[in-house]
């Protein structure tokens, strides 16, 4: 799989092990779905950033999708 | 009520007697997994029906909400429930679904059937009657999702005016509740219903087999409710399969019908099924080993789709009262197989579920008009071909993309009869029925009947 959108250079850093962020494939899961993509992420402790773009954009839409009645 | 050592009462509630139809206090006791409505008439004697068998916990089945009250009542309360609805201002729920009868005529002999529909049917609303049920249904509850029901409602070749006019009043979803023979017969019907504004059909469809149709409805009708899913999927109309569940005819049909409904997705948008219960006269008391509850469906689903689909994903609704139903969504994967995303122990064992208040019962019906109406519709543009993550896409991608198109609903509603009925449930009900004079009351109050065939609201021949 492509995951072209959400890895990109950051100025962010790790605030626990100040290492720069890198490329990394991780699970979000959300309300007992999973879903495997590409972010940016601590190398040392796995800590991911979630970019505003994802959070508001794709995220939200599934979020939406998942909603219950 | 009952001195059977091995009986505990759980709770207590309200229900009639089934012969006489008075109200009666009823407790609801547990003897192992299996729990029963007892209830003791001074005149006709005790009664008790099992109201639910099975590994899930009763009591772990609630969704407590705050009553919420009509905006417009049309009776008032007199003798109490069940014996005022039209709402009555102590009616706990507004209208979901309304269902309008639009005939009482119908073009099947059906040994089930909530209607008493065929013989000596009373002559059709007209459309100035209908355009007053519209009328009576905003003023008491808003905007609602609308049920043609009958009857067989295409039994009038006025339909589309119907749905039109509907839609000319507000209502937004209007579906149309019916046995697919007319669907089937002819492919331009379905997109002349679609045109006037239909969005959803509720298909009765209670197996795969020729023989559960024959032995329910007296005909071979597989081939038919085929038909009329694909003229239907021709038309963009969405379908519901709906199931009526008897025990010892159809109970393992339970997986194959997801089965199947699943292959016919994006037209078919779900899977509702109704335990059947008993309206109509009944000299003697419906055997227990004749009902099927709301658990045991679930425990079939597990059992027959091997696992796939399993209990624990279905949560008690936000609008009804919990006991009524269940329902959970899913996704329809490339190969037909159905993967859950709701889970109702997430939702209600979070932080979040357990910091709540309860919520108002008016702001689960929101929810629920709203879900029905877009799961039940069929999807605005289907990119049906596409098959699994392509090249640039990645899995949020792909399940955005197949979720616009490819959401499955598998849900059940139990109706309640003179000897089940809880008033406790008929209370926060929120299927109503429009009746002749544009009263609005609860489905099962509307159907209720007593063993000796007296319908508490309904009239004979509709």
């Amino acid at each position: 799989m492509s995951n072209f959108s959400f890895i990109s250079d950051t100025e962010w850093r790790c605030g626990c092990c100040n290492k720069e962020l890198q490329p990394s494939k991780v699970n979000v899961e959300y309300m007992g779905s999973v879903f495997n993509v590409e972010l940016m992420a601590c190398p040392a402790c796995g800590f991911v950033l979630v970019p505003e773009k994802l959070a508001l954009g794709k995220m939200l839409e599934v979020e939406q999708l998942l909603e219950d009645k | 009520m009952n001195n059977d050592p091995r009986r505990d009462i759980i709770s207590a509630t309200e229900s009639v007697c089934p012969t006489c139809l008075q109200r009666l206090s009823a407790v609801r006791e547990k003897d192992g997994e299996d729990v029963y409505l007892v209830k003791k008439c001074p005149d006709h004697g005790e009664f008790d029906t099992i109201i639910w068998r099975g590994p899930l916990r009763f009591t772990s089945w609630n969704r407590p909400k705050m009553p919420s009250r009509p905006l417009q009542t049309f009776t008032k309360t007199k003798k109490g429930c069940p014996f005022d609805c039209g709402l009555c201002p102590e009616h706990g729920q507004h209208t979901c679904t309304a269902l309008i009868e639009i005939t009482a005529r119908c073009n099947l002999r059906c040994k089930v059937c909530f209607a008493d529909a065929g013989d000596h049917a009373a002559a059709d609303p007209s459309l100035e009657k209908i355009a007053f049920y519209y009328d009576r249904l905003l003023a008491a509850s808003g905007p609602c999702n609308i049920q043609l029901s009958g009857g067989e409602p295409t039994v009038r070749d006025d339909l589309a005016d119907i749905i039109r006019l509907g839609r000319d009043k507000g209502f937004s979803f209007i579906q149309l509740n019916s046995n697919g023979i007319r669907l089937a017969e002819d492919k331009g019907y379905a997109k002349s219903l679609k045109a006037a504004g239909l969005s959803s059909v509720f298909l009765q469809f209670d197996g795969i087999n020729d023989d559960v149709h024959l032995s329910l409805r007296g005909r071979a009708l597989a081939a038919i409710k085929e038909r009329a899913i694909v003229n239907c999927g021709f038309a963009g109309l969405g379908v519901v399969l709906v199931p009526t569940i008897v025990p010892g005819v159809n109970t393992g049909e339970i997986g194959s019908i997801i089965n199947y409904a699943a292959r016919f997705s994006p037209t078919v948008r779900g899977v509702h099924f109704q335990p059947v219960c008993y309206f109509g006269r009944y000299p003697q008391q419906p055997h227990d080993s004749t009902r099927i509850t709301l658990p045991e469906i679930l425990m079939h689903l597990e059992e027959q789709t091997g696992g796939e689909i399993t209990a624990n994903l279905f949560s008690p609704p936000s609008c009804e009262h919990a006991l009524c139903s269940f329902h959970a969504n899913f996704l329809v994967q490339d190969n037909y197989t159905l993967k859950g995303i709701t889970s109702w122990q997430q939702i209600c064992c979070s932080a979040a579920g357990q910091n709540r208040e309860i919520p108002s019962a008016i702001e689960g019906r929101e929810k629920s008009v709203s879900f029905t109406a877009r799961q039940w519709s069929t999807p605005s543009q289907c990119d049906c071909a596409t098959s699994r993550v392509q090249e640039n896409e990645d899995e949020l991608d792909y399940f955005l993309r197949r979720a616009k198109t490819h959401t499955f609903s598998i849900s059940g509603m139990a109706f309640q009869d003179a000897w089940n009925l809880d008033l406790e449930r008929l209370h926060g009900c929120c299927i109503h029925v429009v009746s002749p004079e544009g009263k609005i009351i609860p489905f099962c109050a509307y159907n209720l009947t007593s063993s000796r065939g007296r319908g508490l609201y309904r009239t004979s021949g509709g």
